[in-house]
């Protein structure tokens, strides 16, 4: 760029300057005739060129942006792609019965149980003493809901011959409805009963439990057997003549065997009540189970934006990485480019002070 | 610096209007020239090395980018650029010289010219001397001075300064 303005050497040195304005330093006509022999270059600057003249500071500013942008959209695409409908989410549960299914349309996934009140329960043996038990929570829509599914149970326990062995229901201004329901039904109408209580709410956690009583049965018909034969048999002995002291033992077995035989019989009798009848704990409540329905959106915004941070970590990670092991590379090109280049303005020094 | 007004080639879709090479080298070469002529000292190399910069414009002509300065700056950075080469092998020259033909009488410098002027800038060194001509005679500004001889605008005013002080009183002196 030419200097319009008077500069202060023009000042300082203004005889020297036009001395210096006016030497005959035109290029020869011999010059002038090489140079317009070359003419005009054919050949047109191509985007190589262009890229190649551009200034390398400015390329960096406009590059590490545009690198950080492309990053971040490579995250938050990869985040939104991971965060699709198809994708299933682990969903915490106390018994683990709940969990994602996928499939849901419009972004809106819905968390549905394990099993559901039409899937067939594991039926008792009708051969055999099985005690069973069933758990059963079961979420209804609100606190009506919550008095009338529960006066519903029960009227489904009593239809079967069954019966109501407690019943507990709390409800208090905004906190979730509970009812706490302990069923006895027979175990012939145990697997009807269930999936009607099923039906009742939205299953939200079912545990069952059988457990076989036939061995304990068997042991105690034998023990109430091996009694009634003692007892048989000590009652006959007593009829006839015996030593006084063999009499008065064998009478005191006998009433400790009469005594057993009792407490036997009632045990019998009681662990066959137990195989009869099938023990329900049924839950209701008015609670969503954790994680069972979630709207699309937060949902999906959050793990998209978990799936994008995951991107963006191990893209950094790798960068780190890279940063790491090409250090010393890194380190040894700048230093032999800036050790070049200042040999080369030394030997240009030296050179241009050479008079 | 005299304007260039001639047929004007752009860059494809970069829209960057360029003046033509033929025109560029007919309104620079006195430029080109000049700085050359104070940088060697020599009428003879600086009309070779004014040949040789264009030549050497030509072939890269189209990684001029008219965006980045003037074509007279990135002309005057080839010229440096082939002066520089010049010397160099000069002194391989010298040096082979030296060592294999001591015996011969040393040739005599040639001059810028017969005037007092001429005779003393020819006592200043190189690095004055295109100081002096990049901003006295080519009119460059100190920033872009400063750009073609690769050092600070502060360093670039020192040195012309100097030579000029210099230049004024060796022509006192020879006035006296």
């Amino acid at each position: 760029m030419p200097a319009t303005e008077t500069t202060d050497f023009e000042r300082e040195f203004e005889e020297l300057v036009r001395r210096l304005r006016t030497l005959p330093t035109a290029a020869p006509d011999d010059v002038r005739e090489r140079v317009r022999a070359l003419g005009e270059p054919a050949q047109q600057p191509r985007l190589w060129d262009r890229l190649l003249a551009a200034p390398w500071r400015r390329s960096l500013l406009v590059l590490a942006p545009v690198c950080v942008l492309g990053l971040v959209s490579a995250a938050v695409v990869h985040g939104v792609l991971n965060s699709g409908s198809q994708r299933e989410a682990a969903v915490t549960s106390p018994a683990g019965a709940v969990r994602a299914v996928p499939g849901s349309s419009g972004g809106r996934e819905v968390l549905q149980p394990e099993f559901s009140s039409r899937l067939p329960t594991p039926a008792p043996n009708p051969n055999r003493y099985q005690d069973y038990e069933a758990w059963m929570r079961v979420r209804v829509k609100d606190l009506d809901s919550l008095t009338e599914r529960t006066n519903e149970a029960m009227q489904v326990v009593r239809s079967y011959g069954g019966y109501v062995a407690s019943v507990e229901q709390s409800t208090s201004a905004g906190q979730p409805g509970q009812a706490d329901l302990v069923l006895r039904v027979p175990v012939v109408h145990v697997e009807d009963a269930l999936m009607r209580l099923s039906g009742l709410g939205t299953v939200v956690e079912r545990h069952l439990s059988i457990r076989d009583l036939e061995q304990v049965v068997q042991q105690q018909r034998q023990r109430i057997l091996q009694l009634k034969l003692f007892i048989a048999r000590a009652t006959e002995a007593l009829k006839g003549s015996l030593p006084a002291d063999v009499r008065l033992r064998l009478q005191l077995q006998l009433e400790e065997a009469r005594r057993n035989l009792s407490r036997t019989t009632n045990a019998n009798r009681a662990t066959l009540r137990e195989a009869s009848m099938s023990r329900i704990s049924l839950t209701f409540t008015t609670q969503k189970a954790v994680g069972a329905t979630k709207t699309g959106g937060t949902g999906r915004v959050e793990r998209a934006a978990r799936d994008a941070a995951s991107f963006l970590a191990a893209a950094g990670a790798v960068l780190l990485f890279l940063l790491i092991v090409l250090s010393p590379l890194i380190v040894l090109a700048i230093a032999g480019f800036w050790g070049t280049r200042a040999y080369r303005r030394r030997e240009e020094r030296r050179l241009l002070a050479s008079t | 610096m005299k304007a260039v007004n001639a047929v004007t080639t752009s860059w494809p879709g970069l829209h960057v209007d360029r003046p033509s090479f033929s025109a560029v080298a007919e309104s620079e070469l006195d430029a080109v020239h000049r700085y050359l002529l104070f940088l060697t000292g020599d009428r003879a190399v600086a009309e070779d090395l004014t040949g040789e910069t264009f030549e050497k414009a030509f072939r890269s002509w189209r990684r001029f980018d008219p965006r980045r300065g003037t074509v007279r700056a990135w002309l005057c950075r080839i010229a440096r650029s082939t002066a520089l080469d010049h010397f160099r092998s000069e002194e391989r020259r010298r040096r082979r010289e030296a060592r294999y033909a001591r015996d011969l009488p040393e040739a005599e410098e040639p001059g810028l010219g017969p005037g007092a002027t001429e005779a003393a800038l020819a006592r200043l060194s190189p690095a004055e001397r295109e100081v002096v001509a990049l901003r006295v005679l080519l009119e460059l500004d100190g920033p872009t001075t400063a750009r073609v001889l690769g050092i600070s605008v502060t360093a670039c005013s020192t040195r012309l300064s100097r030579a000029l002080k210099r230049l004024e009183e060796m022509m006192r002196d020879a006035g006296d």
